[in-house]
């Protein structure tokens, strides 16, 4: 997504990679927020915890998904 | 006030030299609309800018198509005047924008979304893609511009409008320097269909869709939409002269009045009354005026009264007095118009010829004055040059340049 669509050279996509230095400052976030939302079908809340580099958006995306998952997997929770 | 910069994009040309070489062949830039657009209102052209939109660049993102055809106008604006704003006091430079619809596509594409897709997923930059200041907002970011940074909306007169408050300000002494100018992207379903709802936009001319456009004519049937954008680097004299530039012509009038019996329909007195202001802050007589770049948009009603307002205030020289309308090859441009043809004024005045009327072969008898239908006209001693925009809400402005006498 960063490269397809904020076109960040991809080489410069490490883990440990701050957003704001690769150019994608606080209004930014937010749009990536809205592409995340889409892409992965989450709800990310406006309280969400500070995410400062690639590894801190990852992560959160991993827990959010897998904390989906488990909602689904749970008997009796609502079909999508 | 000395004009430094010139930048264009236009329907019938990207660049000064492109847009003068369209008028001089008199080549119009009004076509068919590409799908869906064509099919969105009963008028399925427009006078479209070839100049695909930017999204993909980092820094074209967040802006709407009226803001990114504002910085590619603007830039070619800064490059001519050899202008280096970071030489300059940046507290005493600014921007001053017209534009009638603003950020009008992301607008629509935001109704698309709730309206029609019914979702609330609203993008995250609708606000500042489409609020009305955009333009001038990423025009005050790009040059780090830190004095006024203005918007003007007054339908089709919002740029001569700021062309003429930001010549005021450079005037009154407050800035030394205006990027000013009008900017408009106005091809979008909800719009055109709006447009075409007021019922005045042109039937096409099936045999020749480029002609649909006819100012003055007797067959004239309405306007034809059209976007691009137009701005000019304004400075004071004395700081032209100080950093050396190279000076395209003279901003030296300015008239603004406004019509206040109805809300579309112009007034002879109204109009007269913008021209007559304009040549009073010109200084100038009546018959000093060389030419007109007439508002002209081929509706009935404005072509009728602009001719009667410019017989009635230039009298006998009104029949000697070229007077043509651009809009015929490059449509109307709404908030950008103003500026689109005050600057081919000024790029006339420095190439002593004048543009036509296109398809004007059926003139209209009451529309009697001198149109320059016949072509390109060359006029080697054309001096003062007048560009008259007039608007829905009754906004009426004038503006006057003369050439630079080396």
């Amino acid at each position: 997504m960063l490269v397809d669509e904020f076109k960040l050279p991809a080489a410069r996509l490490v883990p440990e990679a701050k957003l704001e230095d690769l150019g994608v400052d606080s209004l930014n976030q937010i749009d990536l927020i809205f592409k995340l939302e889409d892409r992965f079908n989450l709800k990310i809340k406006d309280d969400a915890r500070k995410l400062v580099t690639i590894q801190d958006v990852v992560g959160y995306i991993d827990e959010l998904v897998a904390q989906q998952q488990t909602r689904s997997d749970q008997p009796g929770a609502p079909s999508a | 006030v000395a004009i430094t910069g010139l930048g264009v994009i236009s329907p019938i040309g990207n660049s000064i030299e492109a847009l003068f070489s369209s008028l001089s062949a008199g080549k119009s830039g009004i076509r068919a609309l590409p799908e869906p657009l064509s099919r969105s209102s009963q008028c399925s052209i427009g006078a479209v800018v070839d100049l695909p939109s930017r999204d993909d660049l980092p820094k074209m993102r967040l802006l709407d198509r009226v803001s990114q055809l504002t910085l590619v106008a603007a830039s070619q604006a800064v490059a001519d005047a050899r202008i280096d704003f970071a030489a300059e006091d940046r507290d005493r430079c600014g921007v001053a924008v017209g534009t009638g619809m603003g950020g009008a596509k992301t607008t629509d594409e935001g109704y698309y979304t709730l309206y029609w897709e019914r979702s609330d997923r609203i993008a995250p930059f609708t606000v500042i893609r489409a609020m009305t200041n955009a333009a001038g907002a990423s025009l005050g970011l790009e040059y780090a511009l830190c004095g006024p940074n203005l918007t003007y909306s007054t339908a089709c007169s919002s740029s001569a409008v700021s062309l003429g408050e930001a010549a005021g300000k450079i005037r009154t002494g407050d800035v030394d320097v205006m990027l000013a100018g009008g900017s408009e992207a106005p091809l979008t379903a909800g719009v055109l269909r709006a447009w075409d709802a007021m019922r005045t936009l042109a039937q096409v001319d099936d045999n020749e869709p480029f002609a649909s456009c006819r100012p003055f004519a007797a067959t004239r049937s309405g306007l034809v939409l059209g976007e691009g954008a137009a701005f000019l680097v304004l400075e004071s004299w004395e700081h032209a002269l100080r950093r050396g530039a190279s000076i395209h012509a003279e901003l030296i009038g300015y008239g603004l009045t406004t019509d206040i019996e109805h809300i579309t329909r112009p007034t002879v007195a109204g109009q007269a009354k913008a021209m007559r202001s304009a040549l009073r802050s010109a200084g100038c007589a009546p018959d000093e005026i060389d030419y007109i770049n007439a508002h002209g948009t081929a509706t009935v009603q404005n072509d009728l009264v602009e001719t009667l307002a410019i017989k009635e205030v230039f009298g006998e020289h009104a029949g000697g007095l070229p007077v043509s309308s651009t809009k015929s090859t490059h449509g109307h441009l709404l908030g950008a118009a103003g500026a689109l043809e005050f600057t081919i004024c000024v790029g006339c005045l420095e190439r002593g010829w004048i543009p036509p009327t296109m398809h004007l072969n059926a003139p209209d008898p009451a529309c009697d004055l001198d149109y320059v239908a016949e072509g390109a006209r060359s006029v080697t001693s054309l001096r003062v040059a007048m560009s008259n925009s007039f608007a829905f809400g009754g906004t009426n402005a004038v503006l006057i340049a003369r050439r630079y006498e080396r």
